[in-house]
């Protein structure tokens, strides 16, 4: 049915009582995720939608059986609750906010790695799983329950992929963010890797950008053991070179991270490279995908 | 942010990095005067922020004051791909018997710094990795088990260097590891690192990027973020808490996300020319999409504006009523097209619509840039501008 999220997943909101933490508190409740608690450090006995609101993530683990977190807690905490989380057995982390020193995600990154957390982010919308649940911000008109996978390193992009397949009648399993900056949580190939062991996915899109190398070495692992039909787009055709694009990860360096880089690499490996966004409708219905 | 050479150079002397006697000058008069304290021959380098510089003539060597004058003038009148020359750094010639490389960065795929070196230097190092990958050794730290010097003293053996070498290299390797620490460097490079005809080694360039997302926490001195953004458009958005980067169409573009926006820019690209690109993140008000039409709008002829936000964690109803308020009081005549789509949208697309705004309801942007070409129409796009775009 989907990948990282499912029946049993019960999210606590960490920065719940925060301005943007509890707005989208709103609308993951309002599409029927299941959200558990929040943790606010120092506002714990409170309540956010109805949600309440615990200081330590260890007890509210132990009142509401969460296993999994998102996040809406400002830059400079998050390494801090990060490291809380893991130590208190969550094991599934979502990390909405940007601008977080990449000193600390990496020091995230090798924790996480360490305890066998799965962590998405930074910079990330999250996750959502049509008509399941959705931990983040995606915005929830724009999916529809269905057999294609979604990975995207832009937030906004997995949005506009999931609304042009829903209006095409072409629905998403599971549509994953996996975060922005110059590194994340979590690589591509290992998001892949989930939809190619998922028996409810049938194709998966990559939704790429200029910058780094995610995509060159995901198309390495899509070559050697991905089955399953994948496109890819790559954002960034007409940045100029040397200029950050808004995500800190999206700049070309030299000859390093182009579009065009990324499409030889990935079409050397099976995939089918879409030049625009609307192409993937064409593509989906010659995969005869739903 | 990337420093200028200038002042990672100093960054690099106070953490016991040798490197070149040398001098920032503005001026002809200037650089003559400092080239009579430091001795003839001297290297003049244009302190600009681009790549490749030294081939793009921004680095010249004079062995007399005839020269000088004439190098100095050269450069302060010139630009160095598309940047103007205001500073430049006056530098002894020092006796170079040797050039490597040495750089750190961190690899976003492995979650790691890596360190890099090379025996070949002055060249870029992606082109060595291509033509000579036996010349080239990297080492990845494991941030939770740190830096040690015995790392660096096995990477240099991978190069089959002799021991002296190895070991006046490992220091530096240690300081610029150091440095890159204490300043979160994203790139931290010595490019060539040189061995002197003595026997010293000598950084004689310098690159230097800290993390933006780092800059509130570090606690040494470092020059003003906003302040050395040359294009005034582009000190404007930062300003304003936007990512603005101009360009060289005449379609305004306002996005909510940064793919989102490149994706806007590749598909009007195809067909018109975008005048640049903005994208808000995540803190849509009222008041910043004011702020970004009257950014937008600083651009003279402007063509057509394209409004392209989902909103998610942005309340995208609050835009609008700002970008209306904008078209309202300035009393807007170029086509405005928007796509909005996400959480209010229908009342996003009323208050959009109250100001004889075209809203796209669909999800693919091609659509909605579709329909602003046939308001607008192709004007006139040149390739050779399109190439320029590109990079």
């Amino acid at each position: 049915m989907s990948i990282l999220m499912n029946d049993s997943t019960r999210v606590i909101v960490q920065g719940i009582t925060g301005r943007i933490g509890s707005a989208q508190t709103h609308w993951m409740l309002d599409y029927g995720t299941r959200v558990v608690g929040g943790v606010t450090p120092g506002k714990g006995g409170t309540t956010v939608e109805g949600v309440p609101v615990f200081d330590s993530v260890l007890e509210a683990v132990k009142q509401t059986g969460a296993n999994a977190s998102v996040f809406f807690v400002p830059a400079a905490f998050v390494l801090d609750a990060f490291l809380e989380t893991i130590d208190a057995g969550i094991k599934l982390i979502v990390i909405v906010p940007e601008h977080i020193p990449v000193k600390d995600v990496l020091r995230m990154r090798s924790y996480a790695m360490e305890k066998g957390v799965f962590a998405l982010g930074p910079t990330t919308p999250g996750i959502l799983v049509p008509g399941m649940g959705k931990m983040g911000i995606m915005p929830a008109s724009l999916f529809a329950p269905g057999r294609v996978g979604i990975i995207s390193r832009s937030g906004t992009l997995s949005y506009e992929f999931a609304g042009i397949l829903s209006e095409n009648n072409i629905g998403q399993s599971t549509v994953v963010g996996m975060g922005a900056d110059p590194v994340v949580l979590r690589n591509l190939a290992d998001i892949l890797e989930l939809f190619e062991n998922d028996k409810d996915t049938d194709a998966v899109i990559v939704v790429g950008e200029v910058g780094g190398e995610q995509e060159e070495k995901a198309a390495g692992f899509i070559g050697r053991q991905m089955t399953k039909p994948v496109a890819a787009y790559i954002a960034g055709r007409y940045s100029p070179q040397g200029k950050k694009m808004g995500h800190a990860g999206a700049i070309v360096r030299g000859s390093a991270g182009t579009v065009t880089g990324k499409h030889d690499a990935l079409r050397a490996a099976g995939v089918e490279v879409l030049e625009t966004p609307v192409h993937v409708a064409k593509w989906a219905k010659k995969n005869k995908l739903k | 942010m990337r420093l200028h050479e200038y002042e990672a150079l100093d960054i690099f002397e106070q953490n016991r990095i040798p490197v070149p006697r040398r001098e920032l000058v503005s001026t002809m008069h200037d650089a003559l005067h400092v080239a009579g304290e430091i001795g003839y021959p001297v290297i003049i380098k244009a302190q600009v922020l681009v790549g490749g510089r030294g081939l793009a003539g921004g680095i010249k060597t004079a062995s007399n004051p005839d020269e000088l004058k004439e190098a100095a003038d050269e450069l302060f009148t010139s630009e160095i791909k598309g940047m103007p020359v205001r500073k430049a750094l006056v530098c002894e010639k020092v006796d170079i018997a040797k050039e490597l490389y040495l750089g750190m960065t961190v690899d976003g795929y492995s979650g790691k710094p890596v360190i890099v070196v090379s025996t070949e230097g002055g060249v870029l190092i992606e082109e060595t990795a291509k033509t000579s990958p036996e010349k080239i050794a990297a080492i990845h730290i494991d941030p939770s088990f740190g830096y040690y010097p015995y790392r660096a003293r096995s990477l240099l053996r991978m190069l089959g260097l002799e021991q002296k070498l190895i070991t006046s290299w490992s220091d530096i390797i240690g300081q610029l590891y150091h440095i890159a620490v204490r300043y979160e460097a994203l790139i931290a490079e010595i490019n060539p690192l040189v061995v002197l005809t003595n026997g010293v080694l000598m950084a004689v360039d310098a690159v230097l990027e800290v993390d933006d997302s780092a800059l509130s926490r570090i606690r040494f001195p470092l020059p003003d973020r906003v302040d050395r953004i040359e294009n005034p458009l582009e000190r404007r958005g930062r300003e304003i808490g936007v990512t603005y980067v101009d360009l060289d169409g005449d379609i305004g573009l306002i996005s909510s996300g940064a793919g989102l926006g490149m994706a806007s820019m590749d598909i009007i690209g195809q067909r018109m020319k975008p005048a640049n690109f903005l994208e808000t993140g995540g803190g849509i008000t009222a008041d910043l999409l004011y702020r970004c039409m009257e950014l937008i709008m600083m651009k003279p002829d402007l063509r057509g504006i394209f409004i392209n936000v989902y909103g998610g964690i942005n309340p995208i109803h609050e835009g609008a009523k700002g970008v209306v308020r904008y078209m309202k009081e300035h009393n807007v005549k170029i086509p405005v097209v928007a796509k909005a789509l996400g959480n209010r949208q229908e009342e996003t697309w009323e208050i959009f619509r109250s100001a004889g705004v075209h809203v796209v309801t669909e999800a693919a942007t091609e659509k909605a840039v579709d329909v602003l070409y046939k308001l607008v129409g192709p004007g006139n796009k040149s390739k050779a501008a399109r190439a320029k775009g590109r990079g």
